[in-house]
């Protein structure tokens, strides 16, 4: 700053309106000596502290004062420890320790009187060179902590942004992990849906076997009820022999499909290796098939074809080996005539 | 107590402050009928709140009595290094008050330097040269620009610097700069003769 610069800032100086950096150039330019700028600032901070005469006057409460009067008084002499540094604004005053250094008390002694001058020059030079120092080293430091609150901001930033990779980086693993294991999953599902579907076709074909057998026994049965309902059907009672007193059966013919049914009840249970055979009588006994028992000692079978079913006069049944034979060898069971 | 209260708080005697240094209470009384009335109303200003005005007050008080060794006539009048010291402490309570988030104060011309109907008659309570000195200063304000006197407002009572008032109304730095410049220069002025003799340029 120049010394016109300088001297244009000592109003705002007197009033408080400088930032800190003018107002120690300020204040190192006065304690340079200069003496115009002294005077107008004396004179301009006369002014600022006759502001408040300007003001509409208020009153203080009326107990302040004895409240104040209370206050200890102080130890003569004694001084407050300097708070200067941790005050935010200018102290006051302090403009009047640059202006007005204090009257040296010995002004009849001039060697005193020098050397108190040469001290005070030496203070003051020293204490300018000081506040010069102070200031720079104060600016440094407050870039070097600046500097130093910068890089500590960025590596908490740094940090920061590396835990939060790391959270990133778990999640892709546990997602990967939930991922493997959602494969391995679907390809369990796979073997068991393969699985499931051989049993399925397994099971398809044994309903289609079971619905063969029950189809067949159920239309065995339609006919048989068929021949019941026929009314030119012809039946033949067979009665047992002595060798099955209580034994019996039926023969329904139906002459118009010329298939016949056989149904028995109460015979023996055959030795192994034998069977019943059917026969029918004309004039001599023509073989109408073999049949073997159900549960509960019945039997049933059905004949085809026995086209000359008028013509005969008896059917009988006899138990034969396995497979039947062209003549009966075997004992009568069942015997019955037309 | 009455005649303590009429002596000008303009007309401290540095002799007082000198007996009060040496712990005279008497002397302290003194000081404080003839200053506290222009103390109490300078803190009412920047704070706008009394109860907290007559707190500072204590506080200044008691720097008062502890400081006032350290005062040297040589420095300044008395009442320049009361008033001097109490708007500092106001202005760091009003800065402290901000930073809690508090609003400052209310717009400054809620608050003009002085009444627009300044209020001359003779107080009471009041020492004539204050009166004097009180109507010299309204009229010496009231001869400034508005815009002057705004800036001149914000940075005594407001505790803003121009920087600071040059953001509040949005003006060139180099315009408040002129305004404090202008307005300071005006008031030496008006006030010439009631500045120290010999001090003057």
């Amino acid at each position: 700053m120049t010394h016109e610069e300088l001297e244009e800032a000592v109003p705002l100086y007197a009033i408080g309106a400088l930032e800190r950096s003018e107002r120690q150039a300020i204040e190192a330019h006065l304690l340079s000596g200069c003496a115009a700028c002294h005077a107008a600032l004396k004179d301009y901070q006369t002014v600022a502290s006759l502001l408040p005469f300007g003001l509409t006057p208020a009153t203080p409460p009326n107990t302040l004062k004895a409240k104040i009067m209370m206050a200890p008084p102080p130890i003569p002499g004694a001084t407050e420890p300097e708070q200067a540094a941790s005050k935010s604004s200018l102290e006051p005053g302090e403009w009047m320790n640059h202006l007005f250094p204090p009257i040296a008390p010995a002004r009849s002694l001039p060697l005193r009187l020098a050397m108190g001058f040469a001290a005070v020059l030496i203070i003051a030079g020293g204490g300018y060179l000081a506040w010069l120092s102070y200031t720079q080293t104060t600016e440094r430091s407050g870039e070097i902590q600046q500097l130093h609150a910068a890089v500590q901001q960025e590596t908490a930033r740094v940090a920061a942004l590396q835990s939060e990779l790391q959270q990133k980086d778990q999640t892709i693993g546990t997602l990967k992990s939930e991922m493997d294991q959602r494969v391995t999953e679907v390809t369990e599902l796979r073997d068991q849906l393969l699985q499931r579907e051989a049993e399925l076709d397994d099971a398809h074909t044994l309903l289609t076997q079971r619905d063969t057998s029950q189809q067949r026994l159920a239309r065995q049965n339609e006919e048989f009820a068929g021949l019941f309902k026929n009314p030119s059907s012809k039946v033949v009672s067979l009665a047992g022999s002595d060798m099955a007193k209580s034994a019996g059966a039926f023969i329904l013919y139906d002459p118009a499909t010329k298939k016949a049914w056989l149904y028995a009840y109460n015979l023996p249970a055959l030795p192994s290796g034998k069977v019943y055979q059917l026969w029918a009588i004309d004039d001599k006994p023509m073989s109408a098939g073999i049949f073997g028992l159900d549960t509960g000692q019945k039997a049933r079978m059905l004949i085809k074809n026995l086209a000359e079913f008028s013509r005969m006069k008896k059917f009988a049944v006899t138990v034969e080996p396995d497979g039947g034979r062209p003549e009966p060898t075997g004992a009568i069971y069942l015997i019955g005539q037309i | 107590m009455e005649a303590a209260s009429r002596q000008a708080a303009s007309t401290i005697e540095p002799k007082l402050l000198a007996r009060v240094a040496k712990g005279d209470q008497q002397a302290f009384g003194q000081l404080y009928d003839q200053s506290s009335s222009l103390l109490f109303t300078l803190a009412y200003r920047i704070l706008s709140d009394r109860d907290e005005a007559a707190e500072l007050l204590q506080e200044v008080y008691l720097e008062v009595w502890r400081k006032i060794a350290k005062y040297d006539v040589g420095r300044g009048s008395p009442i320049a290094w009361l008033v001097t010291l109490t708007r500092s402490r106001a202005i760091d309570r009003l800065r402290a008050r901000a930073s809690r988030g508090h609003h400052l104060v209310a717009d400054s011309f809620d608050h003009p330097l002085v009444s627009h109907t300044p209020d001359v008659s003779q107080n009471p309570y009041e020492a004539r040269e204050d009166t004097e000195l009180r109507q010299m200063m309204a009229k010496a304000i009231l001869e400034l620009p508005l815009p002057q006197q705004q800036a001149i407002e914000m940075a005594f009572y407001q505790g803003l610097t121009h920087t600071e008032i040059a953001a509040k109304l949005n003006q060139p730095l180099g315009t408040v700069k002129t305004r404090i410049k202008l307005a300071m220069s005006k008031l030496r002025a008006s006030l010439q003769h009631t500045l120290p003799p010999g001090e003057t340029l």
